[in-house]
């Protein structure tokens, strides 16, 4: 059974990411196959901007990661690090730690769960 | 068509490269603005490009700007990327110089139908450029012959007299006109005395070198200007020139015929800084003098001699003698 968020939406919509490569499930494979690795890195690196309190290094992380969950169809996700990218931008710095965690949580999640649906999809 | 994708996410860049190679694009990938210019401002550079907004080192927005200032290339229809959605957002986008903008995450079918947008606007520039150096080759050149018409040839002139006087070097002017050519028209037809000239055209071209000029100075006169040319070589290169137009028949649709060329020859380090029309009439004289000595030869106008004997008056192109 694919991976399903707190509120039982799909992580990944795959339905759609599928319209959106245009049925070609070769490119759909590697994309995530390039998602699993960047992924990752780019959480690493906003929880040092999280921990530093950069701000503006947080909202253009958040942001690269809001357009690529976004391509994704991964729109819980997307969401969450639109949020995040949000407070960044009006400064709100004492939040960031906990929508970060959140955030993470979930693409943490999505990450080790991807496979699997990534094998319904293969059929 | 070559299209350029900037975008720092690589999930998003691998989607983008994929859809767009699909449809028939030759795909130039980046990852960061910078980056992006570089490519953007060579001179055979992508056309068209896919901007991210927010990319490291400088954003979509920067990129256009940067292009647009930059007035010496080709149009580049620039698309930006964007999760972006506030209109003023969309506004500072568009007033940055971008054509266009798509929302992520994108829908294929939409990203390429505005590409194709964004190629009528290139075939509609491309087109435009056409007409503009067919109607620049057309002011300039000789619509029978294609060499330079008489207002360039003599602009050219001038230009190179003083560029010779500057550089204390020499500039051969020739004016040759071809014999007897009333009669071609005449008995062969006006068709085939176009062929003559057009043929006559080729082989002076082919006579002189890559940085010479070659003009149509009236009816079958022709005004041929030699860059830096020794005066001792002057004599030399015109008779070259003559040969050039007798040494075999030029083939027309009513036969071979023999068309001769006569030359008046004028070496401009010989005269110091003249106007170019006082020289103009003295190598015209010089013409004048080769009619008369026979035709198809060569004369050269000497200072001395100029001074010493009676100048006509400098005469029309369209000479009645031939």
């Amino acid at each position: 059974m694919p991976p399903h968020t707190k509120d039982g939406s799909n992580f990944i919509d795959f339905g759609e990411l599928l319209t959106r490569v245009e049925n070609d499930r070769e490119l759909l494979v590697d994309l995530i196959s390039v998602f699993k690795v960047e992924l990752p890195k780019q959480l690493a690196a906003l929880r040092q901007a999280v921990e530093s309190a950069d701000a503006q290094r947080v909202a253009v992380l958040a942001h690269t990661l809001k357009g690529m969950l976004s391509n994704l169809a991964a729109h819980q996700a997307a969401a969450e690090a639109s949020r995040l990218e949000q407070l960044a931008r009006a400064g709100e710095v004492s939040a960031l730690p906990g929508v970060f965690s959140s955030f993470s949580t979930d693409a943490t999640a999505l990450l080790r769960e991807v496979d699997s649906s990534l094998a319904e999809v293969r059929g | 068509m070559r299209i350029l994708i900037a975008e720092d996410d690589p999930v998003s860049r691998r989607l983008i490269q994929k859809t767009l190679e699909r449809d028939g694009y030759e795909v130039v990938v980046v990852d960061n603005g910078r980056l992006a210019l570089e490519k953007l401002c060579t001179s055979d550079g992508p056309r068209i490009a896919l901007l991210d907004w927010v990319m490291p080192e400088l954003d979509g927005p920067a990129v256009c700007r940067k292009v647009r200032e930059n007035k010496q290339q080709s149009y580049v229809y620039i698309m930006l990327l964007t999760s972006k959605e506030a209109k003023e957002d969309v506004i500072a986008g568009l007033e940055s110089g971008a054509d266009d903008y798509l929302t992520k995450p994108f829908n294929p079918e939409e990203m390429k139908a505005r590409l194709r947008a964004g190629l009528r606007i290139l075939d509609l520039e491309d087109r435009l450029i056409e007409a503009r150096e067919d109607m620049r080759f057309r002011a300039t050149h000789d619509p029978l012959t294609s060499l330079w018409n008489r207002g360039v040839i003599l602009e050219l002139l001038e230009r190179e007299l003083i560029r010779s006087h500057r550089e204390r070097a020499s500039t051969a002017i020739l004016l040759g006109d071809l014999d007897h050519f009333k009669q071609v028209n005449d008995t062969c037809g006006h068709l085939a005395g176009d062929e003559v000239l057009r043929e006559t055209a080729r082989r002076l071209l082919g006579s002189v070198r890559s940085y010479d000029f070659v003009g149509r100075y009236g009816g079958e006169e022709f005004l041929i200007v030699l860059s830096n040319c020794d005066p001792t070589f002057g004599p030399a290169r015109a008779e070259e020139i003559r040969k050039a137009i007798s040494q075999r028949p030029m083939l027309t649709a009513v036969g071979p015929l023999s068309i001769t060329m006569s030359l008046g020859l004028l070496q401009s380090q010989e005269w110091g800084l003249r106007p170019a029309g006082v020289l103009l009439r003295e190598v015209d004289a010089a013409l004048y003098a080769a009619k008369e000595a026979g035709r198809d030869c060569v004369s050269v106008a000497r200072p001395a001699q100029a001074i010493a004997e009676h100048v006509p008056p400098f005469r029309q192109p369209a000479r009645q003698q031939s």
